[in-house]
């Protein structure tokens, strides 16, 4: 979808709030380090992550630009349990209050960090076909995506790029994110500066995308 | 299960506002309150993952990667063929790095990274992203302009240096590897790894201080 969330190289932006923090949560509220609890606790039975991205497109563009971006989490997951029935929005007006809890145990450390080490793995998928392009071919992408989730951006769209290299099969996020699996050859295809933002970029820049088969052409 | 309904979830997102509080700290509440009343997480589990990130999983176990890399010409090569594989040396896989590619910064190429649509990040290696990293100028001007964000970093990438730019469109993941830096010969892994800055293996620091001899 041509969503607000596509924002690489849109104007109008001021200044980045460069930070040189080396701490573990770099300017993180409490209430953010919830959410990150909360993401890898709340059983996500079904979702997949495209769909968990697609929500969050969804939210208002308004709204995407004024929300911080765990509070978009917070939103999304609100929004997920509520779509698959766990929760009705009237149940969040009356919580219950939360028991405090102490420091955790060494024991329960070690188990989520042993949880986070097996869910380390390839999205690479059996081929089911061969690729229809070769590292070092020109391919341009698609000029017009669909309404969906997708992972082209804007500014990426209908240019010619090389292919610097092949990863296999992985899932097409446009098919997750209606709780489909269909494995798609990924690329990563190669753009000049000059060829996306115009002849004033610097002729030595580039910018690379992964990018699925169904995204890309011909040249 | 979930309906994968994008007017559905668009609906709810409308509705949200009237029942949902729009304080983010009541927010999270709610929602962590209602998952516990429900059974569906306890608090003491997310008390552990919230411990996990802040003494375990963080940008130190890039630093201690980038500097063996630096030390180790065997563990260099394994690291840029297949970076994935050669973190798991260290059991510093996890969460979003199952597709991790390490990005040498040379003297004539400089690496950025991006994620313009969201802002994926290689969590079991670098941490939690910085404010910055998921800031909607970030995100709309690495890729238009990655040198004038780089200077509001610092940085001043010489016209003859190319910069690389890598949009994270996919759940591949990216770690740049900065130069080591002159004066630092002899040194060890640990104090190698004590100058390697979150932001220069994201790609908006590239010169790494050495701080007095």
């Amino acid at each position: 979808m041509d969503g607000i969330h596509d924002l690489g190289g849109m104007e109008g932006f001021g200044p980045v709030a460069a930070t040189f923090e080396q701490n573990p949560f770099p300017g993180f509220a409490d209430w953010e380090k919830r959410v990150v609890g909360l993401s890898y606790t709340l059983p996500l039975d079904g979702m997949t992550i495209d769909w968990f991205r697609h929500v969050v497109e969804l939210m208002a563009p308004r709204d995407y630009l004024q929300t911080a971006y765990f509070d978009k989490w917070c939103a999304a997951y609100v929004v997920m349990f509520t779509d698959n029935g766990t929760f009705t929005l009237p149940d969040f007006g009356r919580p219950s209050a939360l028991a405090d809890t102490g420091a955790p145990s060494g024991e329960a450390v070690a188990a989520v960090l042993a949880q986070d080490r097996a869910s380390a793995g390839s999205y690479e998928r059996p081929a089911g076909s061969p690729p229809a392009f070769a590292v070092g071919q020109t391919v341009r992408t698609r000029a017009h995506m669909h309404s969906g989730h997708h992972r082209l951006p804007r500014y990426a769209r209908d240019a010619e790029g090389r292919i610097i290299s092949h990863h296999g099969c992985h899932p097409l996020p446009d098919a997750s994110a209606r709780g489909t699996e269909t494995p798609e050859h990924l690329y990563t295809v190669r753009f000049d500066a000059r060829t996306l933002w115009g002849p004033d970029a610097p002729p030595n820049d580039h910018v690379a995308l992964d990018l699925w088969e169904s995204y890309l052409v011909p040249a | 299960m979930p309906t994968f309904e994008p007017k559905r979830a668009a609906a709810i997102h409308r509705d949200l506002h009237s029942h949902v509080p729009s304080d983010p700290v009541l927010r999270v509440k709610a929602l962590e309150s209602l998952a516990v009343e429900r059974g569906l997480v306890t608090s003491e589990r997310i008390d552990a993952w919230v411990e996990a990130y802040s003494e375990h999983i963080g940008p130190k176990r890039g630093a201690q990667v980038v500097a063996r890399s630096w030390l180790d010409p065997g563990f260099r090569t394994r690291l840029l063929d297949d970076a994935a594989s050669a973190i798991r040396e260290f059991g510093f896989e996890g969460d979003a790095t199952g597709d991790l590619k390490a990005l040498e910064n040379t003297p004539e190429d400089h690496h950025l990274v991006v994620c313009t649509l969201c802002s994926c990040y290689p969590f079991s290696i670098l941490g939690m992203s910085p404010a910055w990293y998921r800031s909607a100028e970030y995100r709309a001007r690495a890729v238009r302009e990655p040198r004038k964000v780089l200077a509001e970093f610092g940085v001043t990438i010489p016209d003859d240096v190319s910069v690389q730019v890598w949009d994270s469109t996919s759940e591949r993941r990216y770690i740049v590897i900065p130069q080591r830096p002159a004066g630092t010969e002899g040194w060890d892994e640990d104090r190698l790894a004590a100058i390697v800055t979150r932001n220069a293996m994201i790609g908006t620091d590239r010169h790494l201080e050495i701080g007095a001899p």
